[in-house]
C-alpha cells in the first residue's frame, strides 16, 4: 500500500477501533472474509454445480447447494466463535531500552468458548488460545523496546478461523497498554550521589559492610532477599527480614543535577548504571528527579521504582 | 507468518473414516486392486502415526504414483473416460491421505474427498446412496472442524457433533436452493451409463423372448396418474409395433417410401398433417389419462405409454404408430409426463404403402394358417367378423397359456397353431396377426406391457418385467387401428388380475416353475416394508431426480401466480436471508442479556413489590436504600427490612460458608413476611 493510503487506512482503523484497557470484539469490531481455502471450497462448489447440470444429475446439484449452505452456516459459527471475546490489559515486563519486553494481554469469555483465537502482532509470530467459557487466558506478547520510555501496545491482530477455516474472522485491538523501557545503562566513573561518604567510585562492598544489624522483622513481600533471615528460615522459624540501623557511611541521593554536561537521555543512562550498581551493593539509595523524589530504600521492588521513574522521566503517573 | 503445523492427532480417526467410507461406493465399482491400494496406505499411515516407520520419501510416493496410473491404464486401457477418471481420481485420494502432514495437504483431501462423493452419485442415484454421501459431508465436516481446532486435548467425538450441528443447520438452506435455484441447460452433453446390462424386451419379438422375461421381478417402469386410473384390462403399456415376419421372429420395419422424419414428431418441429388430425380429434374427446411415468435404465430408446401418448418433453418424440421413442438411450431413469387419448387412434390413416407392409407375409410359411384364414374371410362378411372368428378359435380349440411352451418345429405358425398349441403370449399375438394379415387384415404385433400392480401407499403403478406382454392391433375401416388382444381369449385371467393369476388358473403354481413374484404380495410385515420401500423409491424419482426445469416452473407457479426471475430472486433472498437474520438477531439479543444470579433475582423481586405498593425508586437503589426507604413508609415493616437486607448483604458479599439454597430460602421467607407487611 502507498504510504499516503496507509496513512489514511491507520487514521480510519484508529478511529473506528479506538485503544481501551478493555475490549469486548462486538460486530461492530469484528471484519469476516473468506479465507483462501474459502475461495478453493467455493470453487468446488461452483464446479459441481456446472456437474450436476450438465450430467443432469439433480444429486450432484444438491451437493453443490449443501456445501454452499455449509458455508454460510459456516459464516455464523465463524462470527459466533469470535464475537463476545473480551481483551484486556494484564501486567507488563519492563526491560531495558534495545532490548526487549512484554506485555500480558487476558483474553476472558463471558458467553461462550472461543476456539483457536490467534494473536498476533507486528514482528511477533502468532500464539494460538482457546478460552473457555467463564475462564480467563493470559498471553505474553514480546514487544522490543527501541526507545526510552513508555512503549505503547502495538495494534494486536485478533483472528479465528474456526471452525471449518472457510472463513477468517478478525479485529485489530489496540490496548490502552504499555511498557515502560528503562534507560540503557551507560558506564561512568563518576558517581552522581551525595550524602555518603563516597562521593567517588564505590568502595568496599561487604555484606552490608557500613551497615549495623538491628534486629529482625516479619517479611514483608518485597524486601530484598538479600536480607531475609535464611539460616533462622532453614530452622523453620518463618521468614523475616534482617533490619539493619542507619547505615555508617549515610544515605546516598543518585541527583539528577550531580549529572551535568550531558544530554537528558545519557543522564538518565547514567543514573541507571548507578542505580544496579548501587542495587548490586545493597547500599539504600534516593533518587532525586525534577518533579520526583524517591526516598533512600534498598531492595527489589526499590530498584524497580527507581528504574520505572527513570523510564517515565519527564512525566510520571 | 510461518506456522508449523502438524495434524492434530485428534482428527487422524475421522480423516481416515472419511478416506475409506467415501472411497467405499467406488471401490465397488473398480478394479480390486483399488480396494488393496487404500488397505496398503491404511496400513502405511498407521504405522507411520505410530512412529513405527518414517513417512514414505518421494521417491516412494512417485513409484506408488506411478503404479497406479500404470494399474489404471491397464485396468481400462485408458485414463479418461467416466470409469478410468473416477478409478484415477479414487486412487489419488488415497495416495494424498497417505502424504497429509500440514494443514495445506489436509484441506487438499478434503476437496478430492467431495470430488469423490460427487462421482458416487455420478453413478448410484438412490436415496440411501445420498443419505450415506450426506454421512460422508459430515465425516470430511468433522475433519475440518478437527484440523482447525488448537486445542491439543480437544476430544474427536467433539468435531462430529459441531459438524452435525452445521450440517442440521445447512441442510434447510439446501432444500430451499434446491427448490428454488433455476435449473440451466447442460453447456456441453455429458451422459454416463450405469453400465449394467439388465434385463428387458428387445426390439425383436420370435418365441420365447417374452416368457424368457417373466422370470424377473425388476421394476421396468412405475406411473403416477394424476386423477383416472385405467382399470387393469385397460393397462397396455406398448413399446413397439412389430410389423414385417421372417417366419419366426417379428421386427420392426418402416413402410416403404416413408422417411422416418416424417414417421417422428418432435416438439418443435412441424408437426406433418397426420399428427395435427390427431390432436385434434384428442382435443375433442373427453377420455384421456394423465400420468408420469419413470422409467428404469432400459439401454433402449423406446418408452412406454397407453396408445395415443402426447408429450410436451422436447427429448421425446412420437412415432406415428402411437409409440413414444426418446431421443437417446434410456441410461439413466427417466421421467415423463405423458397424456393418453385411447379413442384418437380413430383419426389415423393408413396409407397404401404401410397396407401394403401390413399385410405382407413370407411365403413359405403357415399353409395350413393360410387356409383356415380364407376360409374364415369367405365366412364371414366383414372384417369384425373375422377377428371374432380367430378369437373365438383361440378360445374354443384347446390352446393352453404357459410359460413353458414346446420347442416349435420349423414352420413356428402352423406348428403352433395344429399341432403344440401351448404357448405364451408371444405365440398368440404371432399366430393371431399372422391369421389376420391371411385374411386381409392389415394387423400388427405390439410388444410392451399389460397391467401393472398399485402401490397401496399412494396408488403409483408398478410395472415389473414379468408383465411384459404381447398382443395385436388389427385395421378396421372406419375403426382405425383396434386392439385385439388372443391371449385375453385363452386366459383371460392375464388380462384381467395379472400373470400370477392366470398361471395358477391354469394349474400352475409360481413356485414349481421356479418364478419370483416378489411384487407386493401378502399382508406381511415384510410385504408392508416393500410397499413402503417402493414407495419412498418413486418419490425420489419423481420429486427429487426428476425435479427439472418444467417441474420447477409447475411446482413454483402452485405458489407464484406467475414465475417471473424477479420473483424467485426475492424468494431465494428471503427463503436464505431471513432464517439467517435470525440467527443473528438471536445470538445479538442473547449476547445483550446478562444472567442474573438467585440473589439478584431475589432483590428485583423485592424491589418491584415495592414498586407496586406505591413507592417510587430510582433505577440505582441499594439493598440499604431499599430497606431504609421501606423502614421510612411503612415503620412497622422495619425490623424486617433489616433482616432482610443484612441477609442479602452477607449472601452477596461475604463468602458465607454453608449452604446457599438454605439461604436463599431464609431471604425468600423474609420477603413473605414483608410482603404482608407492606400495606
Amino acid at each position: 500500500m502507498p504510504g499516503p493510503l496507509k496513512r489514511l487506512y491507520r487514521r480510519w482503523l484508529a478511529r473506528r477501533l479506538p485503544p481501551a484497557r478493555q475490549i469486548v470484539l462486538s460486530q461492530k469490531r469484528v471484519f469476516i472474509f473468506p479465507t483462501g481455502y474459502g475461495f478453493l471450497y467455493l470453487l468446488v462448489a461452483a464446479l459441481l454445480f456446472v456437474g450436476g447440470i450438465n450430467y443432469e444429475n439433480n444429486l450432484i446439484l444438491s451437493l453443490s447447494f449443501l456445501l454452499a449452505s455449509l458455508f454460510m452456516v459456516a459464516i455464523l459459527h465463524t462470527f459466533m466463535n469470535f464475537s463476545g471475546l473480551g481483551l484486556r490489559n494484564g501486567t507488563s515486563e519492563s526491560g531495558f531500552s534495545g532490548g526487549s519486553g512484554a506485555l500480558q494481554v487476558i483474553l476472558f469469555a463471558d458467553q461462550r468458548t472461543h476456539h483457536s483465537v490467534r494473536l498476533s502482532w507486528p514482528g511477533q509470530s502468532a500464539q494460538q488460545v482457546h478460552v473457555i467459557k467463564g475462564e480467563e487466558c493470559a498471553v505474553w506478547l514480546n514487544l522490543s523496546l527501541p526507545h526510552r520510555g513508555r512503549i505503547a501496545a502495538p495494534r494486536i491482530r485478533v483472528e479465528s478461523r474456526y471452525p471449518l477455516g472457510l472463513l477468517c474472522a478478525w479485529s485489530y485491538v489496540t490496548l490502552d497498554h504499555y511498557c515502560l523501557a528503562w534507560p540503557r545503562p551507560v558506564a561512568s566513573d563518576h558517581c552522581p550521589a551525595d550524602g555518603g561518604e563516597h562521593q567517588h567510585s564505590v568502595a568496599s562492598s561487604g555484606q552490608g559492610g557500613n551497615e549495623e544489624f538491628q534486629g529482625l522483622r516479619e517479611y514483608t513481600p518485597g524486601d530484598s532477599l538479600r536480607k531475609v533471615d535464611w539460616k533462622g528460615y532453614a530452622r523453620g522459624r518463618g521468614l523475616y527480614t534482617k533490619v539493619f540501623a542507619e547505615p555508617a557511611g549515610g544515605r546516598l541521593w543518585l541527583r539528577w543535577s550531580l549529572v551535568e554536561g550531558l544530554p537528558e537521555e545519557q543522564r538518565l543512562s547514567v543514573l541507571c548504571y548507578w542505580t544496579l550498581a548501587l542495587d548490586k551493593e545493597q547500599a539504600p539509595y534516593g533518587l532525586e528527579l525534577p518533579g520526583l523524589t524517591l526516598a533512600p530504600d534498598s531492595g527489589d521492588v526499590h530498584r524497580w521504582r527507581v528504574l520505572d521513574a527513570l523510564a517515565c522521566y519527564p512525566e510520571f503517573d | 507468518m510461518a506456522r508449523i503445523y502438524q495434524l492434530p492427532t485428534h482428527t487422524r480417526l475421522w480423516l481416515t473414516l472419511a478416506m475409506l467410507l467415501c472411497s467405499l461406493p467406488q471401490l465397488f465399482r473398480g478394479p480390486l486392486w483399488q480396494s488393496g491400494l487404500l488397505v496398503l496406505v491404511v496400513v502405511i499411515r498407521m504405522l507411520v502415526d505410530r512412529q513405527r516407520i518414517g513417512l514414505p520419501g518421494r521417491t516412494a510416493r512417485t513409484a506408488l504414483l506411478l503404479i497406479t496410473v500404470a494399474l489404471t491404464f491397464y485396468s481400462f486401457g485408458r485414463l479418461y473416460g467416466p470409469d478410468a477418471g473416477v478409478a484415477l481420481l479414487v486412487s489419488l485420494f488415497a495416495l494424498k491421505y497417505l502424504e497429509v502432514v500440514k494443514l495445506r495437504d489436509a484441506y487438499v483431501l478434503m476437496v478430492l474427498g467431495y470430488f469423490v462423493c460427487a462421482t458416487s452419485l455420478l453413478f448410484y442415484q438412490g436415496i440411501l446412496m445420498f443419505f450415506y454421501v450426506l454421512a460422508c459431508i459430515t465425516l470430511l465436516t468433522a475433519c475440518l472442524v478437527g484440523i482447525n481446532h488448537s486445542d491439543t486435548s480437544a476430544r474427536a467425538p467433539q468435531h462430529l457433533r459441531t459438524a452435525a450441528v452445521m450440517l442440521m443447520q445447512a441442510v434447510p438452506l439446501m432444500v430451499v436452493l434446491f427448490i428454488l435455484v433455476p435449473r440451466v441447460a447442460p453447456l456441453w452433453n455429458m451422459q454416463i451409463g450405469s453400465g449394467q446390462v439388465k434385463t428387458g424386451m428387445s426390439d425383436t419379438l420370435s418365441p420365447g423372448e417374452v416368457s424368457s422375461l417373466s422370470r424377473s421381478s425388476e421394476v421396468a417402469f412405475r406411473v403416477a396418474f394424476e386423477g383416472d386410473v385405467p382399470p387393469m384390462a385397460q393397462r397396455y403399456w406398448r413399446g413397439l409395433t412389430l410389423s414385417t415376419f421372417d417366419g419366426r421372429t417379428w421386427r420392426q420395419g418402416l413402410p416403404a417410401g416413408m422417411s422416418a422424419q416424417d414417421y417422428l414428431v418432435g416438439a418443435n418441429q412441424t408437426p406433418p398433417h397426420w399428427f395435427s388430425v390427431l390432436k385434434k380429434a384428442a382435443l375433442q374427446d373427453a377420455l384421456h389419462y394423465q400420468y408420469r411415468v419413470v422409467m428404469e435404465p432400459s439401454h433402449r430408446r423406446w418408452l412406454y405409454a397407453m396408445a395415443v401418448p402426447f408429450v410436451t418433453d422436447p427429448d421425446l418424440r412420437m412415432a406415428r404408430d402411437f409409440r413414444l421413442v426418446a431421443d437417446s438411450q434410456v441410461d439413466q431413469r427417466l421421467g415423463y409426463q405423458v397424456t393418453s387419448v385411447p379413442s384418437a387412434t380413430g383419426a389415423m390413416t393408413l396409407t397404401p404403402q404401410e397396407r401394403q407392409l401390413m399385410l405382407t407375409l413370407p411365403a413359405s410359411v403357415g399353409p395350413r394358417a393360410r387356409s383356415l384364414a380364407m376360409q374364415w374371410r369367405r365366412d364371414a362378411d366383414s372384417d369384425s367378423v373375422v377377428v371374432q372368428t380367430a378369437l373365438h378359435y383361440f378360445h374354443n380349440e384347446p390352446f393352453y397359456y404357459t410359460l413353458n411352451p414346446p420347442r416349435l418345429e420349423q414352420d413356428s405358425i402352423d406348428d403352433f397353431l395344429f399341432r403344440s398349441r401351448r404357448g405364451f403370449c408371444e405365440h398368440f399375438a404371432s399366430s393371431f396377426t399372422f391369421l389376420m394379415r391371411a385374411a386381409g387384415i392389415p394387423a400388427r404385433v405390439v410388444a410392451g406391457y399389460q397391467g401393472g400392480q398399485l402401490n397401496p401407499v399412494d396408488g403409483h403403478l408398478v410395472v415389473r418385467q414379468y408383465d411384459a406382454h404381447a398382443w395385436s392391433e388389427v385395421w378396421l375401416d372406419g375403426r382405425g387401428w383396434v386392439r385385439v388382444d388372443p391371449t385375453a381369449a385363452v386366459a383371460p385371467q392375464r388380462i384381467e388380475s395379472g400373470l400370477q393369476a392366470a398361471l395358477d388358473a391354469q394349474g400352475n403354481t409360481a413356485s414349481n416353475l421356479g418364478l419370483d413374484f416378489s411384487g407386493f404380495s401378502g399382508a406381511s410385515w415384510f410385504g408392508q416394508i416393500k410397499i413402503w420401500m417402493d414407495y419412498v423409491d418413486f418419490r425420489w424419482q419423481t420429486w427429487v431426480l426428476d425435479y427439472d426445469t418444467g417441474r420447477q416452473l409447475a411446482f413454483l407457479s402452485r405458489i407464484f401466480v406467475s414465475v417471473t426471475p424477479m420473483k424467485i430472486a426475492l424468494a431465494l433472498l428471503v427463503c436464505l436471508g431471513l432464517p439467517l437474520l435470525l440467527i443473528l438477531g438471536w445470538m445479538l439479543w442473547r449476547r445483550e442479556r446478562h444472567p442474573l444470579s438467585q440473589e439478584e433475582k431475589e432483590f428485583n423481586r423485592l424491589f418491584r413489590l415495592v414498586e407496586r405498593r406505591g413507592l417510587t425508586l430510582a433505577p440505582g437503589t441499594t439493598p440499604r436504600q431499599l430497606a431504609e426507604a421501606i423502614s421510612d413508609r411503612w415503620p412497622k415493616a422495619a425490623t424486617q427490612a433489616l433482616h432482610w437486607r443484612q441477609r442479602y448483604e452477607r449472601l452477596m458479599y461475604s463468602a458465607l460458608p454453608g449452604d446457599k439454597k438454605k439461604q436463599l430460602y431464609h431471604l425468600r421467607r423474609l420477603r413473605n413476611r414483608l410482603y404482608k407487611l407492606l400495606y
